[in-house]
């Protein structure tokens, strides 16, 4: 821990989040959110939490912007100008806020001390993970064997909260019927656009090495920084550039709408598959090691190994199928015709 | 100086919350209210990880394989692993939150044409 990167960083991240707040262009706000989220990144592979930051680096920095100039694009760029009236209610709000810092700061005083390692958060439960993952699964990487093996539970109805997320979005915004389409305003325009030689040049070039450093990404995590949450995303991100670069309808030919929900569909039903696999087995839910009844040459140990492999490609494939589905919906206002 | 730096990230965090609370209540744009939430869960995992760092450890993933040298392995010497685990599901979840919230957004847009917030109430009342 450097503690010189860590002031400087976390100094700039409060100044991109009161920019991000003051500014009256919400194209600026996305761009200097983005930022904001990078440097996030950068604290917390300064902090250790090297999985952390990747999904940050993969998620905030990049999918959430994108999806903020989606939204943009659908509506309307420009805050609206101050109105009389509302200073009241800034004030109320500014009460508030600071009601709630106060309380913060009061039980602040109470906090275990950063970067202590002997705090009960770190004195519990963690040392088991820490200590007993080798031994027990084989996987180096703490974070993997915690996620899919340990805590498996959790991460399942997780990827379920985002393929909900999915269908939420669809349920929101899609429109089916000619119809119900004809009261929709058309899009803001950003810029004129043009096809850009070059940009379409490296990105049809990048994006095969972006998806195969996504499935270097899945089937790592075992290993390294990374795992399906990550890979997924980054997969999912390959097709918005192609979506953003190209034509909707690209996408549209290689991930048709009914592929994607099929998809979301498939990942989760690989996860839960594996756990109900196990119990068929004889074991508890999840509980991996039961596979090596089916899986040839894998001991006890292995077979841990194994199973979260499968169960991070099941989360890849469904946070891949949600993140591009979540795009295309909102990019389109639901419609599927055109995009950015 | 050392203190400083002890607290210097609750600090932050503190500050972060601050603005994303007071960007949820007081921003007038239905899309500023939405940054501010992100805010909010990013100072939220700030927190979190922050509880988890450790002094002179490492990142959690335990050297192995060839060359490495087979050893006991110190608890102080890994980053907790637990927070991340948390705040990993936690980030990806916060994109689904955010797309559904911009999606509530664009619908909110299609029946009023506004996003401001004044004027939807005037169209509500």
């Amino acid at each position: 821990m450097i503690w010189q990167l860590d002031l400087s960083v976390l100094t700039l991240i409060v100044i991109c989040a009161f920019a991000t707040i003051m500014v009256k262009d919400l194209l600026s706000a996305a761009i200097i959110f983005g930022a904001y989220s990078f440097l996030m990144c950068l604290l917390w592979t300064e902090m250790g939490a090297v999985d952390v930051a990747f999904t940050e680096a993969s998620v905030g920095a990049g999918v959430s912007t994108v999806l903020f100039f989606a939204a943009v694009y659908q509506t309307s760029r420009k805050v609206g100008a101050r109105k009389s009236g509302r200073l009241l209610s800034k004030a109320f709000a500014l009460i508030a806020a600071l009601l709630t810092g106060l309380v913060l700061v009061i039980a602040e005083a109470d906090f275990p001390g950063f970067a202590n390692p002997f705090t009960p958060a770190s004195l519990h439960l963690s040392p088991y993970y820490i200590t007993q993952t080798l031994h027990d699964t084989n996987v180096p990487n703490m974070v993997t064997s915690v996620l899919a093996d340990y805590r498996g539970f959790d991460t399942m109805f997780e990827t379920a909260v985002i393929f909900t997320a999915g269908l939420a979005v669809i349920a929101i915004l899609r429109r089916f019927k000619k119809e119900d389409r004809h009261d929709l305003p058309e899009p803001y325009v950003i810029s004129e656009g043009y096809p850009d030689t070059i940009i379409r040049f490296v990105a049809r070039q990048l994006v095969p090495f972006i998806q195969l450093f996504a499935l270097y990404v899945v089937a790592h995590g075992h290993h390294s920084p990374g795992g399906g949450f990550q890979g997924g995303v980054i997969l999912g991100a390959s097709f918005i550039l192609l979506a953003i670069s190209f034509d909707f309808k690209i996408v549209l030919g290689i991930m048709s709408e009914r592929w994607n929900v099929l998809l979301g569909n498939i990942g989760v039903l690989i996860y839960a598959g594996i756990g109900f696999l196990c119990l068929l087995l004889g074991a508890n839910f999840l509980d991996y090691s039961m596979l090596s009844k089916v899986l040839p040459a894998t001991d006890k140990i292995m077979a841990r190994s194994h199973g979260m492999l499968g169960i991070e490609i099941g989360v890849a494939i469904a946070v891949m199928a949600i993140v591009i589905s979540i795009y295309l919906n909102i990019v389109s206002h639901g419609k599927y015709d055109k995009g950015l | 100086m050392h203190s400083i730096v002890a607290d210097y990230n609750y600090w932050i965090y503190i500050l972060l919350m601050m603005i994303g609370l007071y960007a949820m209540l007081a921003k007038n744009n239905l899309i500023k209210k939405v940054i501010g939430m992100s805010i909010f869960q990013t100072a939220i995992i700030i927190f979190y990880v922050s509880i988890g760092a450790k002094e002179h450890a490492t990142i959690p993933i335990i050297a192995h394989g060839h060359g490495a040298v087979e050893a006991a392995i110190d608890v102080a010497h890994y980053a907790n692993p637990l927070v991340h685990v948390l705040m990993l599901t936690a980030i990806v979840v916060s994109v689904g939150t955010l797309g559904v919230a911009l999606a509530i957004c664009l619908a909110i847009h299609r029946k009023y044409n506004s996003l401001e917030e004044d004027e939807i109430q005037e169209q509500l009342q």
